[in-house]
């Protein structure tokens, strides 16, 4: 009895102690500057449209890369999201990754001086030409780490933007054409509350609700409205006319049932599942949710930008980066190059996705024609307007909070615009 | 009159067994559901039919064998070792009473209280120097550390009680401090060894935000850290993630039920006493 317990006590100790030396070896040190590997980090899924162009981009590029291996990993956003800074500081950089836009993001590090300038290569290789210049507004970045202006430090393969989803069955069931006014799209709502139906999908737990209301707002706005906003190149206030319209209108389309009540809790998960599953009609949102819809979707269904808008929230899709540290950097831009190309970018452009730079004729799947016609469309007229959580650190929390009390009434439009007010100002930077 | 006394406790004991078990089931039913089947009927329908898709490619796409081993490695020298380091600690302090044990009991319930948040830039930070960035030994070595304050307190109060009568006995005899602490306290103490370890081990298993800082290549990732991949930045992939969330409990639970006995035998030995 004793014997035995001792002998797995004896066998525990020796496991651990070998398993313990083991570990000690884990780390292969990363691949060094020989030119021979390309370490490329990225957090797509491997059935989205990005997911699966950059796994044909790495065939392309292990093919006329002839003995250069592409060391693939693929990472949680959040991941990246929280180690970025400490991962780029460090020895195990990447050459190649893909990283959030934005001022709170890239613009960040690149203000750490963390990230590459790429603005030769992107003038040599033609980057800066192939994309439009709402799209390159999150590719750039000044000293202070704002977007729009200065080195390039980025490069999206995508664009993403947003439209009103619609369930063309539930549209016919009451007989209902596609709006194309705001006066139609209320039309049509007030018939679907009549019938009892709640026409918008909204999650005011997440990013939705304030979509739809910045939406509202830029159906009143121009462009140096938006460049004051979001490129701080002016001064914004929150009691203009169409800040106010929006606060209102988004009232008013709760009081009038337009809006659940009972949305201000609600995730977008649930929002999209309502109108996959035919319960919403409509669903205001962005072409992230695109592919899934074209999967799983069983009804006639469509979508149109915001009528009576010009702009519309969207930007350029995540970028690629390439760290200061990184040991392959020429690889790095040679990957970035297929990934511009033409076959590349039509094949993200069938899978669902918006490409930058694709042909419009080579994109053969109905669906994804009228996507990528309505992009089209909008980056003519110079129609993305970015997001609204983006000029203030911490703004999202804020716009979540104070939607979800414009919804469900306890604070009015006035008090709305007042607390936005307060925290956009506050978190501002100052020059 | 006890059985009517009793059902009312029976009552409730199922009805908060019936409240453990829901997630789980939740979680269980979506993982064998298609996509297309949760979308259109939700979380709460029943599956037709199994669809085990979502737990292969699961497996797959982030070659879950690999994080298994990792996390068995990682939770297992971390159980071992903190259990071993609270043994020699709590015998310092609850049988050796060292001066100032009050001091050195409340920082380590400091250290337990600490937030992981607050130990992140260090912990990277002198990992880095230490060349220990990216490897499993640095996340083996924080977290010994860590429940090791936490066992330390615990045993240091249960052997604060231990008997002097069988130490002394054993000293007359002609023990040293040494045999002393191998050949009485720690069988005399075994069930609550036993309790510490597989409570080590379930709480590292479970960690996420220290290994998903301070392991960055796939090689060295946890399972729960791999269970972040499919939390998209706006979409996620509800029944691969309900998929993915079952393969992370399940060894988590089989390693609880390997070792039930030892748990409840520790726990019924602090009550008779």
């Amino acid at each position: 009895m004793l014997t035995t317990r001792r002998r797995v006590v004896a066998s525990a100790v020796i496991l651990t102690g070998s398993l313990l030396l083991t570990s000690c070896g884990g780390s292969d040190g990363g691949s060094s500057g020989d030119g021979k590997t390309l370490k490329l980090w990225h957090y797509e899924a491997p059935n989205s449209a990005m997911g699966a162009a950059w796994n044909e981009a790495i065939k392309e590029f292990e093919a006329s890369h002839p003995g250069v291996k592409v060391k693939y990993e693929e990472k949680s956003f959040e991941q990246i999201q929280k180690t970025a800074q400490m991962v780029l500081n460090s020895s195990d950089t990447p050459d190649l990754m893909e990283y959030n836009k934005g001022n709170a993001t890239a613009g960040l590090l690149s203000k750490q001086g963390l990230l590459t300038d790429l603005s030769t290569e992107a003038a040599k290789r033609g980057w800066d030409k192939k994309l439009s210049a709402g799209v390159a507004t999150t590719s750039r970045y000044d000293a202070q780490g704002v977007m729009g202006s200065g080195k390039w430090y980025g490069v999206p393969n995508y664009a993403e933007y947003t439209m009103v989803f619609y369930n063309k069955d539930l549209f016919a069931k009451y007989k209902l054409a596609e709006p194309k006014s705001v006066d139609e799209l209320t039309a049509a709502m007030d018939v679907f509350v009549k019938n009892k139906v709640t026409p918008l999908a909204n999650a005011g737990a997440e990013y939705l609700a304030q979509q739809y209301l910045y939406q509202l707002a830029l159906s009143q706005a121009d462009r140096s409205w938006v460049d004051s906003y979001e490129l701080y190149k002016g001064k914004t206030d929150f009691h203009d006319q169409a800040w106010t319209y929006a606060a209102t209108t988004f009232a008013d389309w709760v009081k009038k049932g337009y809006i659940a009540k009972t949305s201000s809790g609600t995730k977008a998960e649930e929002a999209g599942v309502s109108f996959i599953q035919g319960k919403a009609p409509i669903l205001f949102s962005g072409s992230w949710w695109y592919g899934r819809f074209q999967d799983e979707v069983k009804f006639d269904w469509g979508s149109f930008l915001w009528p009576g808008s010009n702009l519309t929230l969207g930007s350029g899709g995540n970028l690629w980066v390439v760290p200061k540290n990184a040991k392959n950097k020429e690889l790095a831009y040679d990957f970035i190059d297929i990934t511009m190309s033409k076959k590349i970018q039509n094949l993200l452009g069938n899978k669902g996705g918006v490409p930058v730079a694709a042909d419009a004729s080579a994109v053969t799947d109905p669906k994804s024609q009228q996507l990528i016609t309505n992009f089209n469309t909008l980056s003519g007229r110079d129609g993305l307007a970015f997001y609204p959580d983006w000029p203030v650190p911490g703004f999202y929390d804020v716009l979540v909070s104070e939607t979800q009390k414009l919804i469900t009434g306890s604070a009015t439009p006035d008090a709305y615009l007042d607390a936005l007010q307060k925290a956009y100002d506050n978190g501002v930077p100052k020059k | 009159m006890t059985a009517l006394r009793r059902y009312p406790v029976l009552a409730a004991l199922c009805l908060a067994a019936l409240f453990m078990v829901v997630p789980f089931v939740v979680v269980a039913l979506n993982a064998v559901k298609s996509p297309t089947e949760y979308s259109q009927n939700g979380p709460l329908s029943l599956p037709d039919g199994l669809y085990l898709d979502g737990l292969k490619d699961f497996w797959e796409r982030v070659d879950y064998s690999q994080k298994l081993v990792n996390s068995v490695l990682i939770s297992g020298c971390v159980a071992v070792g903190a259990a071993v380091l609270s043994v020699l600690n709590a015998y310092a302090i609850g049988i050796g009473r060292i001066k100032g044990r009050t001091w050195v009991l409340a920082f380590f319930v400091l250290a337990n209280m600490l937030p992981q948040e607050a130990l992140v830039y260090p912990v990277y930070y002198l990992s880095k120097q230490a060349g220990l960035y990216d490897t499993r030994l640095s996340v083996i070595i924080v977290f010994t550390v860590i429940q090791a304050a936490f066992g330390t307190y615990l045993l240091s109060s249960v052997l604060g009680r231990f008997p002097r009568e069988i130490i002394e006995a054993a000293r007359i005899d002609g023990a040293s401090r040494w045999q002393v602490l191998w050949r009485i306290v720690v069988p005399v103490s075994r069930p609550t060894i036993g309790v510490l370890l597989v409570f080590f081990f379930i709480w590292t298993w479970n960690e996420f935000l220290l290994p998903l800082v301070m392991l960055i290549s796939n090689d060295n990732q946890t399972v729960s850290v791999a269970l972040g991949v499919l939390q998209g930045q706006r979409l996620m992939d509800a029944t691969m993630t309900n998929a993915a969330a079952l393969l992370g409990v399940l060894p988590a639970l089989v390693f609880f039920l390997v070792f039930q006995r030892t748990l409840t035998r520790g726990i019924a030995v602090g009550a008779v006493k």
